[in-house]
Order: C-alpha cells, then sequence, then structure tokens
C-alpha cells in the first residue's frame, strides 16, 4: 500500500474549496494553509495562459524532511504516508528548510492564543485548536484520520471539479496509478529525488 | 514569452518563495558556534585553558541559549539528539555535547595533568565539527540552492578558524590569557585567514552568478536586493576587506585601538555574512525547470 | 430523524441545506458535542454529489461569527454614518417587536408606501413581498441587478425558465459569454464545476470563453477572447450574420416546427394576422397562399421561412426572414469594430460552432428520439448587465434558436426556479406563455408612479432597485408626491450592493425610522435603528432548491444545532410583525401563494402560523399529506435527477411554439408607448424590438472621451455573494489572491500611463470616484480595469477591510438614462479617468 494523489491541472479550476475544506477538516489557525492552489499566469495579452496549481505536501518516498529531523518527529507510515509526531517535535525547523516544496508550517510560540477574532475563540476554534500545539513544525497528513477510517482526504471529497484522486500507487488497477500512466503524471521537482507521491496530469 | 517567475510572499503564486524561518538566532548559533569553536581550538592549541574555558562557554552559552530561544519546544531540545544517523542537527548536538563532555573534563583536571592534552584534543576535534557542521546542514538541503553549495562547509570551516584567531590575538593583546603564540605569527595567521575567507566568499559568490533558478534569485538578493547594502559593506567590506587592510598595514605593531576595532569589524562581518546567507535562503518553484 | 432526537446525540451528521450562496446545495453538517466540526456536501444528493465550494466550507465561521447580533438591538447613538459607533444596547423581544410595530403601524395607517422594503433573502423568496402585503410597492434593494433583470424574463419569454445553461451532458462546443457557470458561479456551482470539468476533460468539449478579464473559465477554456465591455451582442450577431449570410447554417427545421419563425410579419413588424380568427398566418409555398399557421393538411416542409410574399398589395415576409434582413448590415467586420474581437475570428468561432451543432442529427434518450445540437451559447450577467441589456440577451437566445438548440439534448437548456421547473402555459398564437415575471406579478401601469423602483414602468423587467435612490431624492422628476420615511431590511445590504453609493446614502440620511433582520450586520444595517436576529441557515427550518440544472425537488434545510442565541426565524418575525401591524391576512394570503399552498392546506387569514408549520404545509401541498416535514426529518430531501421529458422540449410536449421573433417585447413595448403617451410622459421605449440589432447610440460607449478606460466589476467562487468575504477564511484565501487585491489593470496599459503596481491610484467616472490599489496583470483587456469585490468591504464587522477599500458601485449611475428600458437592467459597466494619488 502506498497511498498518492494525482491532480488533474486541466481540472483544477481554482476555487480554492480544497484550501478551506482542508481549514475546517483540520482546524487549522489563521495562516496556516495545509494546501492551498497557487496559480501562474504566463505570456501575454493577449496570449496568456493562467494555471492553476494546487500543492500540498508530497509525502515523498524519499522524504528529505524526515531525513533531517533531529528528533524523529517527522516519519513515514508503511503506507506512504509521512506524518509529524506533534509531541516529539522541538521545533527547530531543520524540516521547514529542507522541504523543497515549502509546504511545512511552523507555529510560532503563542500562535494558538489567538484565532480568527483575536483572543475570543469560536466554539469551533476552541475545539479545533487543541488538535495543535504550538511551537511545533505541521504540515498535510494526507488526512490521516480520515484515510484510516475509509473516507478520502478532506481536499479530495469535496473537490468540485474531481481534480484530486486519492489512492494506492502500488496497485497498477487504482485509478491513480492508471491516470498516471495513461496521461503522463509528473511528480514535482523530480529533479530533486525526492520521490512524491503527488502526481500532476497537465 | 513567458514572464520571468516571480518572487512571492505568502500570496497564492507559483514562484520562488524566500525561506523565512532560519533568521536571527539560528545566525546567532551559528556565529557563536563557530567562534566559540574556533577560540577552543586555538586554546587547545596554545594550551590557553582561559581561552578554552572562554570558547566553551560562548559555545554553551551563546550557541546553546540561541538555540534554545529558537527551538519552539525548548526543552524537547534532548529529543533532537535521536537521529544522528540522518540528521546534521543531531550531529551537532552530540558534538556539542562531547566538546562539553571532553573539554569540561581536561579543565577540570588539576594543572599538569597528563590527561589534559588527550581529552583537551578530543574535546577539540568535536569542537572542530561544531564548528563546520552547520556548513553540512545547510548543504544538505537541496531546497535552498544558494546553501546547497560544497563551498559552505568550507567557509565554515576558516570562519571558525578566523573568529578563533581574532579572539586569541584580541584576549592576547589585552593579557587575559597568556601569549603562548607571539602577536606576530599570529596576526600573520589572520591575515592569511582573511584573505582566504575573501576568496573563498568570492568564488563563492562567482558560482552563484553563473547560476540559474532560485541561486541566481538568492544572489540577486545579497548582491542587488534589500540585502545588498549590508552584504556589501559590512559583510564583506567591513568585515572582510577592512579587517584585511588593517590587519595587513599595521601588522604585529598594532595598537590596543586597532586590535579592538579589527576584533569588532571581524565579528560584525561574520556574524552578518551568515545572516544574509540564512535570509537569501530561497526555495524553487514547486515545479522547478517543469513546463506545465 | 426527529429533531429533537437528532441533536441529543453526542456525534452525527446532519443533513441540511447550504446557503452561502442562493443556489442551495444539499449539506451535512458534522455535530460533536453540539459544536459543527465540519460541513461537507451531501454524497446523496444528485445536484453537488458530495461537492462544496469554499464558501460552503467556510458556513461554520459564519454559525460561529462572535459579530452576529444575539438579541434584539437598539441603537442608541443618533448618530448614523461609516465608522459611527451606533452604540448597541440588547432589548427584549417584546420592546423590538413592539417599537417596531408601532412605527409601522403609524406609517401604515398615514401611507404604506412610506416604506421603503429591502428583503431580498435568497432562500426565502415567499418573504419578498412582505412589502406589498403591508401595500409598499417599493424595493431598495438592487434585487434585478444581482443576476440579471435583463436575463430572467428574456429566459421567461423564451421557454418559461428562470435561468438557462448549456447541456453538460452533451454539450461539445461550449461559448461562454459573461458567465461563470461551470467554474465561479450560478446555479449551484460544486455542482456544475463537476458537470463542466467532466464536459471538458472526459468528453473533450472545446470551451470558448468570451469576456474582458480572464476568469477561472477562461484559463481553463480552449480559447478565450477578450472583448470591450458592453458588446457582447456585437460579436454574437456578427457570428450571427457569419451563419446567415456566409455559411447558411441554420436550422431550418427546428424554426418551422418549434418556432414562430415561420410567422408571417407585416411592415409594421406586427404578425400578420387572419382578420377574423386572428390566428397568425405563414406562407404556404405549395399553395403559394397564406393560411393560418395550425391550418390543416399543411406540410410544415411547405411553409416559407424565408421570401417576401405580397397579399393585397402589401408586402409580409416570414419572420425569419424579418430577422434576417433586419440583421444585414451587421457584417463581422462592423461588429468587430464595435467589440475588439477580429472579424476573422468572428467568422472562425461562427464556423466552428455551426458546425459542431451537427444539425439534422438526433439522439435517442430514455427510449426517446430528440434532436442533437451539441453546441451552444451560454450567457449569464456579464454579457447582458447593461443598457439595452435586453435585447443582449435577445441575441444570445437568437444565436442558440438559429441552431435550434433551445431546450434539446446538447445544447441551450432552460432551468426553472426551483421545483417548478419550467413554467409551461399556453399562450395565444400556438406559442408558449411568456413568463417574464417570475418573482412576483406584474406592477399595473399608472400614469403617476408609485413605485420608487418605477416597476410600473418596466412592464418586462425586474424591479430596477436603483432608480429608488434617484426617485426619493428627485420626487419631482416623474412626480412622486411622498417621501419615505422607514425602511426594513431583511438579509439585504441596499447601501452597499445599490450603484451610486453617495445617492443611496443620502436617502439613509432621510429615513427616520430604519429596522433590520440578519445575522450580522453589514454597511446599511449599521444605520438600522431596531435590529431583530435572525436564525442562520444552520439553525432553521426551510425546503429550498434555487435553480438546479438537471435535478429537481427540495432540499430540506434543517437546524444542524440548537439555535446559538436569541433569534428567531425571520419569516416567524415577519409574520409577528405582519400581526402586530394589523396586516395579517393579507400576509397570510400571498403566504398561501408564495409558499405554493394547496386549497386544503391554506393558512386561515387571521392565525399566526410559524415557519415550521408554513413548510410543513408546504411540503404536503407540493409531496402529497404524507410527505410533511417529518417526512423530511426522515429522508432529508426530495431531490432527483431530471427525466429526459422534463428536460428537453417541455414546450413541444404541449404542442406549443417558442419564440425567435419576440413579437411579444415588441407589442408589449407598442402597449407601453401608447400608455405613456396619453399620459403625456417623455419615455423611451426604442429598446423593445422583436429582433436584436446593434444600436449605436449605447451610452456606455459615448461617454466623454477623457474617460478612456472601461471599468467593471466581477467575482469570483470564493466571494460571490459577498457576504462571504466578512468570513475570515475567506477573507484570508483572496487576500492572497492577486486578483483580489487591487485594481486589475493591463501591464500595457499601466505602462502608458506610468502606473506600477501598488501605487494608490485615483478612478473617476461622471458619476463618482473611488481610490484603488494598482495591480498590473496580462488578464484583462487593455481597454479595461477589473475590480473584485473583494475589496470593497466598509462596515462596522472588522473581517474583510482593506487598506484601501475600493467599492466599484460607487462608479455607477442610478437612473432612468444608464437603465435599459425593455427590462430594467442597469448599465453596470462605465467607463473611469485615472490618475496616480501616490507611488
Amino acid at each position: 500500500m502506498h497511498y498518492g494523489m494525482v491532480i488533474d491541472l486541466k481540472r483544477c479550476v481554482g476555487c480554492q474549496a480544497c484550501t478551506i475544506a482542508c481549514k475546517a477538516e483540520n482546524g487549522t489557525p489563521p495562516g496556516v494553509m495545509y494546501t492551498k492552489v497557487l496559480d501562474q499566469v504566463s505570456g501575454e495579452f493577449p496570449n496568456v495562459r493562467k494555471q492553476f496549481v494546487p500543492v500540498l505536501c508530497n509525502h515523498c518516498v524519499n522524504a528529505p524532511c524526515q531525513r533531517v529531523c533531529p528528533t524523529g518527529a517527522t516519519y513515514k507510515r508503511e503506507d506512504g504516508l509521512v506524518l509529524v509526531d506533534h509531541d516529539k517535535c522541538m521545533g527547530c525547523r531543520a524540516c521547514y528548510v529542507a522541504c523543497p516544496y515549502n509546504n511545512r508550517i511552523f507555529l510560532k510560540r503563542g500562535k494558538l492564543k489567538s484565532g480568527y477574532h483575536g483572543k475570543v475563540f469560536t466554539p469551533y476554534e476552541a475545539v479545533k485548536y487543541k488538535e495543535h500545539q504550538d511551537g511545533i513544525v505541521e504540515k498535510c497528513k494526507f488526512c490521516s484520520h480520515r484515510v484510516d477510517q475509509g473516507l478520502k482526504p478532506a481536499c479530495v471529497q469535496t473537490c468540485p471539479a474531481d481534480a484530486r484522486i486519492f489512492g494506492d500507487l502500488d496497485d497498477p488497477e487504482s485509478k491513480v496509478s492508471r491516470l498516471i500512466r495513461s496521461r503522463g503524471g509528473v511528480q514535482p521537482l523530480s529533479e530533486d529525488s525526492t520521490e512524491p507521491s503527488v502526481y500532476y496530469l497537465s | 514569452m513567458s514572464r520571468i517567475m516571480p518572487l512571492v510572499g505568502n500570496e497564492y503564486v507559483l514562484g520562488f518563495r524566500k525561506q523565512l524561518e532560519w533568521s536571527g538566532l539560528i545566525a546567532s548559533a551559528f556565529f557563536f558556534g563557530k567562534i566559540g569553536a574556533g577560540l577552543f581550538m586555538m586554546s587547545v592549541y596554545t594550551e590557553s585553558r582561559l581561552g578554552m574555558l572562554i570558547g566553551l562557554t560562548i559555545v554553551l552559552g551563546g550557541k546553546g541559549g540561541a538555540h534554545m530561544l529558537f527551538l519552539g519546544k525548548p526543552w524537547r531540545f534532548w529529543r533532537g539528539m535521536s537521529q544522528p544517523g540522518t540528521s546534521w542537527v543531531s550531529r551537532g548536538l552530540w558534538a556539542m555535547t562531547f566538546m562539553t563532555v571532553f573539554g569540561g573534563a581536561a579543565l577540570i583536571l588539576p594543572a599538569g595533568s597528563t590527561l589534559f592534552m588527550p581529552l583537551a584534543i578530543i574535546a577539540a576535534f568535536f569542537a572542530f565539527i561544531v564548528a563546520v557542521y552547520d556548513g553540512f546542514l545547510l548543504t544538505s538541503s537541496n531546497a535552498i540552492p544558494i546553501w546547497n553549495t560544497a563551498l559552505m562547509p568550507v567557509m565554515c570551516m576558516f570562519y571558525a578558524f578566523l573568529g578563533g584567531t581574532t579572539l586569541t590575538l584580541f584576549l592576547t593583546h589585552f593579557g587575559i590569557i597568556p601569549p603562548s603564540i607571539i602577536e606576530p605569527v599570529l596576526s600573520t595567521v589572520e591575515t592569511i585567514l582573511l584573505a582566504v575567507n575573501l576568496a573563498i566568499v568570492f568564488l563563492y559568490l562567482i558560482t552563484c552568478i553563473n547560476s540559474g533558478g532560485a541561486r541566481k534569485k538568492s544572489f540577486e538578493l545579497l548582491v542587488k536586493g534589500p540585502y545588498a547594502v549590508a552584504f556589501f559593506s559590512l559583510a564583506i567590506g567591513l568585515g572582510l576587506i577592512f579587517t584585511l587592510v588593517m590587519t595587513v598595514i599595521s601588522g604585529s605593531h598594532a595598537g590596543p585601538g586597532v586590535v579592538a576595532m579589527v576584533t569588532v569589524a571581524d565579528l560584525i562581518g561574520h556574524y552578518l555574512i551568515f545572516f544574509l546567507f540564512l535570509r537569501a535562503g530561497v526555495f524553487k518553484p514547486v515545479f522547478g525547470l517543469l513546463k506545465i | 430523524m426527529k429533531q429533537s432526537e437528532m441533536v441529543a446525540q453526542k456525534d452525527y451528521w446532519a443533513k441540511s441545506a447550504c446557503k452561502m450562496c442562493i443556489h442551495s446545495c444539499a449539506i451535512v453538517a458534522h455535530v460533536v458535542d453540539g459544536v459543527v466540526v465540519k460541513i461537507e456536501g451531501d454524497p446523496d444528493n444528485p445536484s453537488n454529489r458530495g461537492k462544496l465550494c469554499p464558501k460552503g466550507h467556510a458556513g461554520i465561521m459564519r454559525l460561529y461569527d462572535p459579530h452576529r447580533v444575539k438579541t434584539p438591538l437598539k441603537r442608541t447613538n443618533p448618530i448614523k454614518g461609516a465608522g459611527v459607533d451606533p452604540m448597541w444596547v440588547p432589548i427584549s423581544w417584546e420592546e423590538a417587536l413592539s417599537t417596531t410595530a408601532e412605527k409601522l403601524k403609524k406609517i401604515r395607517e398615514e401611507d404604506p408606501r412610506k416604506l421603503l422594503v429591502a428583503i431580498n433573502d435568497f432562500h426565502r423568496i415567499h418573504i419578498w413581498g412582505w412589502g406589498s402585503a403591508f401595500g409598499s410597492p417599493h424595493y431598495f434593494s438592487t434585487v434585478g441587478q444581482y443576476c440579471g433583470a435583463a436575463y430572467h424574463p428574456i429566459n421567461g419569454t423564451l421557454d418559461g425558465s428562470f435561468a438557462a445553461v448549456n447541456d453538460y451532458d452533451h454539450c461539445k462546443y461550449w461559448i461562454q459569454i459573461g458567465a461563470g457557470d461551470g467554474f465561479s458561479s450560478h446555479l449551484h456551482v460544486a455542482a456544475s464545476i463537476k458537470r463542466m470539468a467532466d464536459a471538458r476533460v472526459e468528453r473533450g468539449m472545446k470551451l470558448v470563453v468570451v469576456e474582458p478579464r480572464m476568469s477561472s473559465g477562461a484559463a481553463k477554456a480552449d480559447e478565450w477572447l477578450p472583448i470591450r465591455p458592453g458588446t457582447d451582442r456585437a460579436f454574437v450577431l456578427g457570428m450571427v450574420y457569419t451563419l446567415l449570410y456566409e455559411l447558411n447554417i441554420y436550422d431550418a427545421g427546428f424554426m418551422r416546427k418549434h418556432t414562430n419563425g415561420i410567422y408571417l410579419v407585416a411592415p409594421d413588424g406586427n404578425l400578420f394576422r387572419n382578420s377574423e380568427s386572428q390566428k397568425p398566418m405563414v406562407w404556404d409555398s405549395v399553395a403559394k397562399a397564406a393560411r393560418e399557421y395550425d391550418a390543416e393538411g399543411m406540410n410544415l416542409q411547405d411553409v416559407a421561412l424565408e421570401g417576401v410574399y405580397k397579399i393585397d398589395g402589401v408586402e409580409y415576409r416570414p419572420a425569419f426572414q424579418v430577422i434576417k434582413d433586419s440583421l444585414k448590415d451587421h457584417t463581422p467586420e462592423r461588429m468587430s469594430e464595435i467589440c475588439s474581437i477580429p472579424a476573422d475570428t468572428i467568422r472562425r468561432i461562427a464556423k466552428e460552432f455551426g458546425e459542431a451543432a451537427c444539425i439534422g442529427s438526433t439522439i435517442m434518450l430514455g427510449g426517446k428520439e430528440y434532436p442533437y445540437r451539441p453546441a451552444a451559447v451560454n450567457f449569464y450577467r456579464g454579457a447582458i448587465g447593461h443598457f439595452d441589456g435586453g435585447l443582449d440577451s435577445l441575441a444570445m437566445k437568437l444565436i442558440n434558436l438559429v441552431i435550434g438548440n433551445i431546450d434539446v439534448p446538447g445544447g441551450h437548456i432552460g432551468v426553472g426556479l426551483d421545483h417548478r421547473l419550467l413554467i409551461i402555459n399556453a399562450g395565444k398564437d400556438g406559442m408558449l406563455h411568456p413568463e417574464p415575471h417570475l418573482l412576483h406579478p406584474p406592477y399595473e401601469f399608472n400614469e403617476k408612479p408609485y413605485s420608487f423602483q418605477l416597476m410600473e414602468w418596466y412592464p418586462i423587467g425586474i424591479d430596477p432597485g436603483h432608480l429608488t435612490a434617484e426617485n426619493v431624492l428627485n420626487p419631482e422628476k416623474w412626480g412622486f408626491d411622498f417621501q419615505p420615511e422607514a425602511l426594513i431590511i431583511e438579509h439585504s445590504n441596499p447601501m452597499w450592493n445599490l450603484s451610486a453609493t453617495n445617492k443611496v446614502v443620502d436617502v439613509f440620511k432621510k429615513l427616520k425610522f430604519i429596522v433590520a433582520i440578519d445575522i450580522v450586520l453589514n454597511e446599511s444595517t449599521d444605520w438600522a435603528d431596531i435590529v431583530l436576529p435572525d436564525l442562520s441557515y444552520l439553525e432553521s427550518h426551510l425546503l429550498v432548491c434555487i435553480e438546479p440544472p438537471m435535478v429537481t425537488g427540495h432540499v430540506y434545510r434543517r437546524p444542524v444545532i440548537e439555535p446559538l442565541y436569541d433569534g428567531r426565524d425571520a419569516t416567524d418575525i415577519l409574520t409577528d410583525l405582519a400581526d402586530r401591524i394589523g396586516f395579517l391576512p393579507n400576509w397570510n394570503g400571498l403566504l398561501n401563494f408564495t409558499t405554493f399552498l394547496t386549497p386544503e392546506n391554506y393558512l386561515d387569514p387571521n392565525t399566526k402560523y410559524s415557519n415550521l408549520e408554513i413548510t410543513d404545509r408546504m411540503a404536503k401541498s407540493i409531496y402529497g399529506p404524507d410527505k410533511g416535514l417529518e417526512w423530511f426529518q426522515e429522508h432529508g430531501h426530495t431531490t432527483r435527477l431530471q427525466t429526459p421529458e422534463e428536460m428537453y422540449l417541455p414546450f413541444a410536449q404541449k404542442g406549443l411554439r417558442i419564440p425567435i421573433y419576440f413579437n411579444f417585447i415588441k407589442e408589449t413595448g407598442d402597449d407601453l408607448a401608447q400608455k405613456m403617451k396619453a399620459a403625456g410622459r417623455d419615455w423611451d421605449t426604442s429598446s423593445y424590438l422583436p429582433v436584436p440589432i446593434w444600436r449605436d447610440h449605447h451610452p456606455l460607449h459615448n461617454m466623454p472621451p477623457e474617460y478612456d478606460l472601461y471599468a467593471f466589476a466581477f467575482k469570483e467562487c470564493q466571494t460571490n455573494f459577498s457576504e462571504s468575504t466578512t468570513i475570515p477564511w475567506i477573507d484570508e484565501a483572496i487576500s492572497c489572491m492577486p486578483i483580489h487585491l487591487g485594481v486589475m489593470i493591463n501591464s500595457k496599459t499601466a505602462q502608458k500611463k506610468g502606473i506600477k503596481t501598488g501605487d494608490i491610484l485615483k478612478l473617476e467616472s461622471p458619476f463618482g470616484e473611488v481610490t484603488g490599489r494598482a495591480s498590473l496583470c496580462e488578464e484583462v483587456h487593455p481597454e479595461c480595469l477589473a475590480l473584485s469585490n473583494g475589496m470593497s468591504r466598509w462596515s462596522q464587522h472588522p473581517v474583510g477591510k482593506r487598506q484601501v477599500t475600493t467599492h466599484f458601485n460607487k462608479l455607477l449611475p442610478g437612473d432612468v438614462k444608464w437603465t435599459d428600458g425593455m427590462t430594467g437592467h442597469l448599465e453596470t459597466s462605465t467607463k473611469v479617468k485615472i490618475s496616480i494619488i501616490s507611488e
């Protein structure tokens, strides 16, 4: 079993539903986005091209963040998920500078003292911020808590364009494997030999 | 046709992004680690116990303190020792620990103990690792190309030697540690190290000129962007050229004013150059060279 | 599950309906220990199929917004204005309601027209008429300009629909003009994005997007055609010209069978009728005679679509010939000069479109054979929100009619306002009955106007609420002899949503009493004297399903948790007020109609009914006595996919034709012209045309030359239904998206004017000025500035404000001169001059 995600750039319309669904699912504090959709405009008017590029932790097979982690807080599960044990992380941010995708987020000390409305927490935030710690590094978990229940990650579940597909990269017949084969999926920064578990179709 | 990829902040735009986490405190830790370890090594060579003690104190207090201030969860620092197999941070922590243990043991010994020198040399070996491991730490990051160069550990090593020499010179000059090496030799070493460092920094910049992508962006930040003034005037001008000129002119006859000035200038330059290297760290765009 | 049982659980998923935009996607809310921790799309719903847009997910933060109105409030600061603290104090419901009722009762007794009404809760359309039950005819909110005063009436006139969209499942060549369908807005966007993505990626549908700014839709399109704002009709008419005059591509079969294209038209533009039966006549080319359109034994193939026929010395032409003749000078070259799209491109797109239409081919669906026209033009507010917007709309319909794709597989499909699907009633002349008024019945004409929005003079339009301020401030112009004294606002924001903002503010200053019903306060309700807290959508009951393409039925909005605060359902508040003021019978009578009650469920005129009871009766009226709210609490929704019979050619099943020649519009205009003439009024009815043509006197394109750049506002998926811009999650995301960060200006244009990104600009139109931060880009037509609504807020609500507030509506006019004569749609683009205030 090797979980991975295929992101179909032809489908993505840049609506940011994934960005907000991820926020709602994980209850991340202000400024912390496990995933988001970047855009890229190229060309000059009227020959303009605009591409929407969702980014998230790539759950690399050869994960630099795991290699540089001095505490062992970052670990790799057998199903390919790269996760951070919040209780072990000491907040040195070696992983932050080692992740070529800039997908790791450090929660400053005191970060969880205020939420989206300052010191007043909404009931939702009061519940969800307990799932976080300040002074440590967090990142996309491929919604491991959902995956463990047999659900898809929140961003995949909601994506209105079905631009995100989640599945088993080890299974040659899974939808992700078939899409990677048939449409020529590419890994971001493959030149860095990180072997991301996220593939893009263009 | 395609526009040059922009350097972006928190906008949702594909582009180069600056690393924003390793900054002043990490630069301080690197700085204190290098000058402390440098002084420690020089003091072992000069057999100055006081110098060793000062060096060790700088490493523990300065570097260790900066690290503790920097860590998000400082009291979990001990967890950082668990992965020396892959993590340079772990290795650095171990090196600091061994340096402290062996150095401390040597210093506790009564004067004239035969164990002193072996212990001190072992401690100096770990001090050497403390001085250069951050170079390997930076080099090992593929993510930030301007750090990802073999020159980084070399530069760290020479800056540590330079820092150690400068401090030894200073402490000797002001009579804090006894002059076991005569000052002319020291100031010659200082001159050579300054010249070598200047050459390495120059070489480092040359490799950046002909690079592309994120390294080039970092380079531009250093030489053209917001950091250029500090980089040229303080990190290089004050830290290397001014000091070099002063050292060459005054030679071994430098008065206390000059020595103090050179020391301060060297330390400012030393701190700033690594601070600016950190601040200029730029990630590649997530798609790198890939056309999407 | 019963409400009480459901909320008693510790951990549950509750089915409900989203209300972060108008379109009511089905949702499931995850509640743990009484706290809503997640909202997802309901996977069982055939419309959105588990999908949800960003706003839908952000609903949690609206529910738990600490700035919600928690109790009734009374203003203690008599001074009102932007940035002025109203100094609210909580009061009891009794005090709030009795104070309000007392004020409004007095007004009602004096002259109910002294009450302005801004009740525009999109899901609770059944309460929109509260004002009319009170006796006030006014709409002091933008109403028709949100979406399309020039859009909905034309849909209703064409085929009894409220909205329309191309057939996601079968279309293969989709031209999208000024619309966000399938990308950013309209008709259940999360559902539509999925359908559009499937069509684009799985079926290889070609997509051409025509608009001045590269929206997310244009970004995904095979081709983006940047166009000058307000000239989309010219582009389309150039295409029609190419099809009719150069390529000879049109669906004669469809026109003969399903439209009035064969009806003979007299030289005065009216239908040629049998003098006795008054039936329209057609030309039988075999019999070489004019015959009644439904004459027995006549072969439709023989009926002329083209030609000129002399009868008793008068020349008559089939309607299609009239259309063709009306467009004979609409060459791609001429249209190109107007719209800025090259003539060759217009020709090429017309050819691709015409060829993709597969005229003559058919498809079997559900065991029945239908015409198959997999090419269609889809359009929305961007294309029609203009002076002459009615003609814009007609042109968009015409290009579809020409290839015979209306309500056929692959083509342009009507969408009902709700579960009622399309309203297909027989009209006169063998035609479908035109339904321009789906929101409320038309206003009776009167020589002297009685509604500030002049609805009585726009017999086809949707309330031009933007005229209200102008008429309140200048009552003598049309002869209003009363002035407003009070305003009731329910989930609306007239000060922000209306054009000519400064005039609207002046109206607010005149008002002696303002009562607001809402869950959070906004630019308008910051001015209220009394605020009555509503329940949020996650705390209230409603049966709703607004404009679902391909789907019919109702989604049951139910409280997913117990109400958080001392709020009451807006329907209950309005019922209570109606009772206290003394018009409960009128109100109940209106509810009978607006909640579709059947006679056995009618409300007793003098009894107060709760929203829950009304909703229960509504459910039973529509779905039968055993399907009241209890059934919905058990089963959730009644939504299902439409059958092919419901979706395709619904008018043909009833033997009715649809117009290609819009004589209904001409007749309405002629009638109005006559009445206005008799009233001695100078009123322009020249846009009531049966055939869309380009009219050069368009005021937008004839502004003084110093106003050298077009300016328009836009929204994207994150910011539609702009209430969402005060939700911190949305605010956070859009404040990272360059399109929402400043006035978008083409980099070349900016270069010529010496403007750099970040410069603070002053934008001046003849009607107002705003400041804005320049944002250079490539994604905008060089003649245009594009302004996101994401930087337009200034209310007391702390979320969503920007360092520089750029509120586009301040640049727009709000008077009759800039209003489409046919439909009452405001010209929603303007032209501006810009200068740099600071760098």
